[in-house]
Formats: structure tokens, C-alpha cells, sequence
């Protein structure tokens, strides 16, 4: 089947109203999700982390992820792509296509089609850069769109020429397109397989066998075999849902709340049946008549939590687009392609669990709110005082969700063993200075420990800072230590006690320069 | 899981609970966290306390934040058996204000299911209620650490806090008049507020020996060997 491809580069940049040569992004979890081209010409690249990316363009403009707002302003390009052809189906915002036949035969030929659409594009939705590519297959138009949008012209596949179109590209495109993860395509390219041709040259069931599921479908878009998913078909009828409203209902949230109940009653039946809805049809009608319907395609299944998303979009862009004139009477999701669930199960281990998600985000608020200074998170450092063996450092320079990330902040194994450090328990309280203290011996003299670490008699009273004294029970040390004697600035010479005083508390008391120090207590 | 269960219509808030290391179980009425409920803790052994009872959500996947007590120990709450990789700390800017430490705990419990902090002083009545409805909102658990010196009283402020765990009568083992090291302390902690009738004690190692909470019964006092001559 011949598809039509209309693409928005960097769509979310684009919605965040960025003037042209700001370099700017757009972040998630970290994460650079899109970068506007002044950004790119400084090196920015998509999936850096926020820090790495600051680093290539130090004034980058940084702007939060919000797919709803890349909907709303998505909705005036997909008003002008649906003069062409009501059944469009949006990928996401940014991204829609259609069928090419009917509209390709009615506007005198697909190059015709192609630049009327860019032209329509241009002169509905202002002046953005747009891509427009026709070929046989989703997968080989949306190659195509993306490399047109760099240059004037739409990009026309002749009918039966998208496998040598695909034949020399890298297998990355499956990645930028969304076809694959990366995990996937690093493994094709490690095995020798660099070109989408290389990869649709193998035998299919040696695919298939070797890869499951996810390579098989990978072989077929690179063999730009992919009209249909693999397994597709077409659900009957009566596998929509739909809710009638009595009273009109005027507002999107209550809307979006009804479609919330029939996406999960929807993914839910679908699910008994072990499949997953590839290609959506939303439907609202109002009181008077007016109606919107929307096809919504994702090749990897629309999970629940997406088509409520879809469902927002497309009534938010209904509603803000003014022609709407009475509440709504009628809310309809039917699917319209569905294929077998082969598997796009959540990882056992590894992934970042809804928990991980929520911190991070209430850690990125909390970062606004207090500085980055004022959110931490430990880091091993290595060292044999409480206070140097752990730090504390920004949690905006870390990736929480990522576990490599996680795992090589606090991997203490890898500094070795710290010989001369105290033994668990390890202190409780470890105020960010030490405080001043006085340890002195049953006459009220100083307690003083010698060049051989000695002590110059027994403690019988610790004072510490300007609280009043505190009778010593048990005492254990000194243990003397010597840090970076190599490195005279940081060169430490202390001695440590730990002090138990009649109050019930214990701690860790240091001398250096002849003078005490509550370094931290057992609290 | 039983049909009873299955199918019973509502949910009671003390069955929706976290987990607590299990020396420390006897001292909670319901066996457990409940979530939406704040626990204070006071007297000598405050802070380890806290972070024994952070520990086992944690490890079960709940993300902790220590919201203004910056002098938390990062290995002691290690030895007691918090992940690392969910612990964040936060701290108010240096003139923060009371209100700003409503704000702030307020945002972390958008995302965090233990919240540790300290209660500012003088906490205005309004501000103690509003935070104790976002934490029965989030359904998270607030344990608050009384002052770290043990003068017990500091967390009796305006917040409504539904138990109260004292730390008192603590005995540390190991050292003695210039010889040994820090084994582990005996503590007795009793709990009280306002679902209990009558305060419940129990004497746990809070750190035993190795760093973890254990029940005293469960530790072999061992003969400590002293080198002689």
C-alpha cells in the first residue's frame, strides 16, 4: 500500500514557540526527546543527557516535555493535511500519513499530491519546516519525509522501488523511526548487518529465529514489506466501545475521564484475546450533529494510558478549534487494526518502575524550587572518616531512572578496601563541620595525644561545642591516621576516639593540631 | 489471597500499609506502616531509628527523601539497609522559612513515599494541617526525627502525629575504658499515640553489631577478647 508521509522535524521544539536560531531543547527525564537546528549545528543530539548537552551549547534553551501541547499546536497541520484526505492517521504529534491512493489519482500523481500538501502545510500551519515523502510501505514514506525535510522538494519512491530506496541506508533508520529499539539495532550493526539491505537480505525464518518477534518485524520494514503488521487484521464491528451521554457534556476532562473507562475496558477485551490494537478510531459527535474522527496508528500497540492521550488530543484540537456549538453526545473508540500481542512485555529486571518516574519528576520540581544545590543524592567517594566516605552531590547531574548511572554513583567496591577505616556501626549523625569539642582528663586537664598516639591520660569529660559537660563512661582508641602525606595542601594527621558519655550517646571524637572534634555521633 | 478479601468492597486505610523490618513490628498496632499517617521519632537513638524504619519500604521499591536533616549519616543508613540508589536528600535554602518547609514537603510527597524530615520549631497550626492532609492524600508515610540530642520534646509541636516512638535507655557495647570499638547499642523504644491503649516497649540492637536493627533475644551476646600482657 502507497502512504503519504507529512513530518514536522522536531516537532516539540517547533510547539514550544522557540524563535529560529535559538538553540534550544526539549528535555525528558533528562533526556533530550528533540533539539531545534541552532542546537544540532552546536552538536546537541537527541537521547543526550541534559548535562552533555549544556556542555556542547552552554546558553541552550531548556524547555520541559509536553506532548499535550505538541498536540494542540499539531492541530492546525493535521486540519490542512485532512483537506486531502479525511482518513489520515496520526502517528504522534509531529508526524501523521495517509493513505496515498485516492488522494494520488484525485490530485494527478503522488509528486503533485506531495508538494500540494507541503504548500497546504505551509500556508495553514505558518512557516515551518516540513517533509513530505510517498512510497510503498509506512516505514519507507516515513524515511522518506525525514529526508526530504532537510531539503526544498517532497521525496517521491516510485511504486515497487522502496526496497532499493531502503537497500543502502543505514539500520539506524529503524531506530529514528521508531521500528526498533536501540538495544536491537546496536546488535545488528555489532553483527556486521549496517544497511537496512543487509539486514532484509537474510532469510526471514533465520530472522525470526535468531531475533523473535522484534526482528522479524525489523525484516520486514527493511524489506519494506510492511503494509500490514505481520499478524494484522481487521477487528469486527462489534469490538468498539462508545458511551452515549444522556446530558451533553461540554467540557475535556469529563470527556477524557469517559474515554479513560473504554480504552481500559478496550485494551482489556483485546487482551483476553492475546492482541493489541495497532490503529485506533476516535469519534465524538455533538448535540448538533458536528463530529470529529481520528485514526491513531502506532506500530508498537496503543497501550491504554495512550489512547486516552490520543483521545485528549484529538478533543482538546476539536474544542480549541471553535467548531464545536453543544456538548457532546457520543464518545467512540473502535479499533481498526489489531494484531497478535507477540510480546512487548516490561523487563523483568532493569526498567524504571512508575515509583522511579515519580521521584525523578518531583526531584526535577524540587531542583526549581530549591536550586540544584538543595536536592542531593550520595556518591561514593572512598575515604575512612563518616564524612569522606560518602558526598552528596546534585541529583540533576544524575540520572535517576538509569541504573548504570545509579549503579557506578555509589559503587564503592571499585576504590578498594580502605585499611585504618572504623568498623560497623558506622555514625548516624554526621553534621555537614565537625564541632569544636574539649576532651579533658579527671584534673580538668586537656587530654593530649602524643606523636605515638598515646594519650596523654584518660578522658573523663567531653564538652562539646557550648554545651555543658558530659561525664565519659568507656572510651576506645586512638587511632591515629595519616591521609595524603604525598599531597601537603590535603595532608591530614588526626587521631579518633569514640567516646561514650553518661547520656547514653556515643562519638566520634578527633584530634588534630592539638586541638578536639566531634566528627560525628551515634545517633 | 482469600475471596473475602478479593471482593470486599472498600479498602481500610491500616490495610494499605509498608513494611517494617520485623524487630521492630511489635511496636506498630498494625504490624506495619500505614500509609497517610505520620510516626515520630524521639530521644537518643532518633535518627537511626528513622532511618531502621525507612529501610524496609525501600527496599521494597518505595523511594525515600530526607527532607532538612542534614546530618544524615549515608553509611549508617547503608548498614541499615537502605538502597542508596532511592535515597535523596533535600535541604531548604539557607533562610527558609516554615511555610517554605510545608512547600517543599509538600513536593516531595508528589513523589516520594517516605518522607524523613525534622519539624521546624513553632509550627504554625494551619501549616502542620495542611501537611498532614497531603500526606494522608499521597498515601505516604512522614516520620519525623525529634532533636538528635535527645531532649525528646522538640517533636510535641501542632503536627498531628498518630505515633510516637521514644528511644531511651540506651547502652553501647564494646567499649570500654580505653580498649574495644562500637559493637552495637541496646535501646528500648516504646511507642505510643493514639491508637494504642497503652505504650508497647521493645528492646532492639539499634545499630547491633555488623550496623543493621536486630531484637536483642536474637543476638549471641559473645564474650569480647581482650589481649592481655
Amino acid at each position: 500500500m502507497r502512504y503519504v508521509t507529512v513530518w514536522c522535524p522536531d516537532w516539540p521544539v517547533v510547539a514550544a514557540g522557540v524563535a529560529a536560531g535559538v538553540p534550544a531543547v526539549v528535555l525528558h527525564a533528562n533526556r533530550v526527546v528533540a533539539r531545534s537546528p541552532a542546537a544540532a549545528a552546536e552538536g546537541v543530539l537527541q537521547g543526550q543527557r541534559r548535562r552533555d548537552a549544556q556542555r556542547c551549547c552552554p546558553d541552550v534553551l531548556l524547555l520541559d516535555h509536553d506532548p499535550d501541547r505538541d498536540a494542540r499546536a499539531f492541530e492546525p497541520v493535521v486540519r490542512a493535511v485532512g483537506r486531502f484526505a479525511p482518513r489520515l492517521e496520526v502517528v504522534e504529534p509531529g508526524w501523521s500519513c495517509l493513505d496515498a491512493r485516492g488522494p494520488s489519482r484525485y490530485f494527478g500523481g503522488d509528486q503533485r499530491l506531495a508538494e500540494q500538501l507541503m504548500s497546504a502545510v505551509r500556508e495553514h500551519a505558518g512557516r515551518i519546516a516540513v517533509g513530505v515523502g510517498v512510497a510503498d510501505g509506512r516505514f519507507a514514506s516515513a524515511v522518506a519525509a525525514r529526508r526530504a525535510a532537510g531539503g526544498r522538494g517532497p521525496m517521491v519512491v516510485d511504486p515497487g522501488g522502496s526496497a532499493a530506496f531502503l537497500d543502502r541506508l543505514p539500520v539506524a533508520w529503524l531506530q529514528h523511526v521508531g521500528e526498533a529499539d536501540a538495544e536491537l539495532v546496536g546488535l545488528f550493526a555489532r553483527m556486521g548487518l549496517a544497511r537496512l539491505g543487509d539486514l532484509a537480505a537474510l532469510p526471514a525464518g533465520d530472522v525470526l529465529a535468531r531475533f523473535g518477534p522484534a526482528g522479524r518485524h525489523a525484516h520486514r520494514v527493511a524489506s519494506a514489506d510492511d503494509d500490514r503488521s505481520a499478524n494484522a487484521e481487521e477487528p469486527p464491528p462489534e469490538r468498539r466501545v462508545e458511551q452515549c451521554f444522556e446530558d451533553p457534556v461540554v467540557q475535556v476532562q469529563p470527556l477524557v475521564f469517559v474515554g479513560k473507562h473504554l480504552a481500559d475496558q478496550l485494551v482489556a477485551e483485546l487482551a483476553a484475546e492475546g492482541q493489541v490494537c495497532t490503529r485506533l478510531v476516535v469519534t465524538a459527535e455533538t448535540e448538533h450533529g458536528e463530529r470529529t474522527e481520528r485514526a491513531w496508528y502506532r506500530a508498537a500497540g496503543l497501550s491504554a494510558p495512550a489512547m486516552v492521550e490520543r483521545v485528549r488530543w484529538q478533543l482538546d484540537g476539536w474544542m480549541a478549534a471553535g467548531e464545536v456549538s453543544a456538548g457532546v453526545v457520543l464518545l467512540r473508540l473502535a479499533p481498526d487494526e489489531v494484531r497478535g500481542d507477540d510480546g512487548d512485555q516490561l523487563r523483568l529486571w532493569g526498567g524504571p518502575s512508575a515509583a522511579d518516574e515519580r521521584a525523578a519528576r518531583a526531584v526535577t520540581r524540587l531542583a526549581g524550587m530549591v536550586g540544584d544545590d538543595g536536592v542531593l543524592v550520595p556518591a561514593w567517594h572512598g575515604g575512612r572518616l563518616p564524612g569522606d566516605r560518602y558526598g552528596w552531590v546534585p541529583a540533576s547531574t544524575t540520572d535517576l531512572t538509569d541504573p548504570d548511572d545509579t549503579a557506578q554513583r555509589l559503587r564503592p567496591d571499585l576504590n578498594g578496601p580502605w585499611p585504618g577505616s572504623l568498623p560497623a556501626p558506622s555514625p548516624a549523625v554526621v553534621p555537614p563541620e565537625a564541632q569544636t569539642a574539649t576532651l579533658t582528663d579527671a584534673t580538668g586537664e586537656l587530654v593530649r595525644v602524643s606523636g605515638r598516639g598515646e594519650l596523654s591520660a584518660a578522658p573523663a569529660r567531653l564538652t562539646i561545642g557550648d554545651r555543658s559537660a558530659q561525664t565519659v563512661i568507656g572510651w576506645a582508641g586512638p587511632w591515629p591516621l595519616d591521609e595524603r602525606w604525598w599531597e601537603p595542601p590535603r595532608h591530614r594527621r588526626l587521631a579518633r576516639l569514640q567516646v561514650v558519655t553518661a547520656d547514653g550517646t556515643a562519638h566520634l571524637v578527633l584530634a588534630e593540631h592539638r586541638h578536639w572534634w566531634v566528627a560525628a555521633s551515634y545517633g | 489471597m482469600d475471596l473475602a478479601a478479593a471482593v470486599a468492597p472498600t479498602t481500610l486505610a491500616r490495610q494499605r500499609t509498608l513494611p517494617v523490618s520485623s524487630p521492630l513490628i511489635p511496636l506498630f498496632p498494625d504490624g506495619a506502616l500505614v500509609r497517610g499517617r505520620a510516626v515520630s521519632c524521639q530521644g537518643v537513638a532518633a535518627t537511626s531509628l528513622a532511618l531502621a524504619i525507612a529501610a524496609e519500604p525501600t527496599t521494597a521499591g518505595a523511594w525515600a527523601a530526607v527532607v532538612d536533616v542534614p546530618w544524615l549519616g549515608v553509611e549508617a543508613a547503608v548498614e541499615l539497609g537502605i538502597p542508596l540508589e532511592r535515597l535523596v536528600r533535600v535541604d531548604p535554602g539557607p533562610n527558609g522559612s516554615k511555610s517554605e518547609w510545608a512547600d517543599l514537603v509538600g513536593a516531595v510527597l508528589d513523589g516520594f513515599e517516605v518522607v524523613v524530615t525534622r519539624v521546624p520549631r513553632h509550627l504554625s497550626a494551619t501549616v502542620a494541617r495542611r501537611v498532614q492532609a497531603r500526606v494522608q492524600a499521597r498515601e505516604a508515610v512522614l516520620i519525623t526525627v525529634g532533636s538528635s540530642a535527645g531532649t525528646g520534646a522538640a517533636g510535641r509541636g501542632p503536627l498531628p502525629l498518630d505515633l510516637t516512638l521514644e528511644t531511651t535507655a540506651a547502652v553501647w557495647e564494646g567499649v570500654e575504658q580505653g580498649w574495644g570499638c562500637l559493637r552495637g547499642r541496646r535501646v528500648t523504644v516504646t511507642s505510643a499515640g493514639r491508637r494504642i491503649p497503652r505504650p508497647r516497649q521493645v528492646e532492639v540492637w539499634l545499630p547491633g553489631p555488623g550496623g543493621g536493627v536486630a531484637a536483642v533475644e536474637n543476638v549471641e551476646t559473645e564474650p569480647v577478647l581482650r589481649s592481655v600482657g
